[in-house]
């Protein structure tokens, strides 16, 4: 028989799991800090500087 | 509709690296270049703040047009192998969760621009993205080979954007620098195009030398060059830079029509590598970065 079977699903691996989920949560804090700052920034400049 | 995709649901989320390739970050470097130049060139100052925010704004704006573009071509990315590779035609990334990114993108970015700069500025940087969303990626790139001539205006709209981020107002020098990205674009695509066209083909793309064949692409690419290369000097006769601009347009045009030519002469055949073709779409983007580079040098140290 030269019948192929279907390739299976790599087994669900749940340390990469864990590890994209942290780097993506850690990714999200940093990246929402950022924007935190530039707003508070942004406000000041708007304020205070000149435009 | 995007087109669907015959890989399965990924199980694992998505990793943060395939979110920013779908952002198309090469690209971006060229509009956040431009859009700068823009802003700097414009007359009177911007608070440093204000100013990153702009541009923060409309790279993230580009991004979000690069991820909206690759969730609705990744049918077509999967069969040209210089796109199969993407996070989408890979299968390492599921569409509904590029278009979420790509919507919340685009609407992050508008804000981000009314927030930091002007109503004008966002109307403009929203107008970009609808146009190389809607208008060049669903509309013209299936059907007309004029594709990229008329969705060209999309990658020109960054130095306006920057512009009008600073002043609120649109000006002659932008609307100039605006028409330079307009007409560079079809040459440095179609020269692309002449080396990938056996990609364009396979994914039924209509670009130039697939339905006009190449003779007519390089006439046309030869004919385009002369036309951008007169846009680009242009803003110095006409008294908006001075000669630092000025000269390096002409010295950096004359090179650019020299190796048009080359490529709008030559027929290939079998087996030819294309170096010309290579050159040329090489040359064309240090040719943008240089240009810009010349008119932002030329409003801060006028000869």
């Amino acid at each position: 028989m030269t019948d192929q079977l279907p390739p299976e699903q790599p087994p669900f691996d749940e340390a990469e799991y864990r590890r994209r989920q942290r780097s993506r949560a850690n990714l999200m804090g940093w990246l929402l800090g950022g924007l935190a700052l530039l707003f508070f920034f942004i406000t000041i400049a708007r304020l205070v500087g000149p435009k | 509709m995007a087109q669907s995709l015959t890989h399965g649901e990924p199980a694992l989320p998505a990793d943060w690296r395939d979110l920013f390739a779908l952002t198309k970050p090469r690209v971006m470097s060229l509009v956040v270049f431009t859009a700068l130049c823009g802003l700097l060139a414009a007359p009177g100052s911007v608070h440093p703040v204000l100013a990153f925010s702009s541009i923060l704004a409309i790279a993230l704006g580009a991004g979000a047009s690069g991820a909206l573009n690759q969730w609705y071509e990744a049918g077509l990315d999967a069969k040209m192998k210089r796109t199969a590779g993407r996070p989408l035609p890979a299968g390492r990334l599921d569409p509904q969760t590029a278009l979420q990114f790509g919507v919340g993108l685009a609407a992050f970015s508008l804000f981000l621009m009314l927030f930091a700069s002007n109503w004008q500025a966002t109307l403009l940087l929203a107008g970009s993205i609808v146009f190389y969303v809607f208008v060049y990626t669903m509309w013209l790139k299936p059907r007309t080979p004029q594709n990229i001539v008329i969705g060209g205006a999309a990658g020109a709209f960054p130095p306006l954007i920057g512009w009008v981020a600073a002043t609120g107002s649109i000006a002659p020098l932008p609307v100039l620098l605006f028409l330079l990205i307009f007409l560079w674009t079809p040459p440095h695509f179609w020269a692309l195009a002449l080396f990938v066209r056996s990609d364009y083909a396979a994914a039924g793309i209509p670009m130039m030398p697939v339905v006009a064949g190449e003779t007519s692409t390089r006439r046309q690419i030869l004919f385009y060059a002369l036309i951008m290369a007169a846009g680009a000097i242009a803003p110095w006769p006409l008294g908006y830079t001075g000669a630092l601009y000025g000269w390096t347009a002409v010295v950096m045009s004359a090179v650019f029509v020299l190796l048009s030519i080359q490529v709008g002469i030559r027929t290939t055949g079998e087996g030819d590598t294309m170096q010309p073709e290579k050159r040329l779409f090489a040359y064309s983007i240090a040719y943008l970065f240089i240009l810009f580079g010349a008119v932002v040098a030329d409003h801060w140290y006028p000869l």
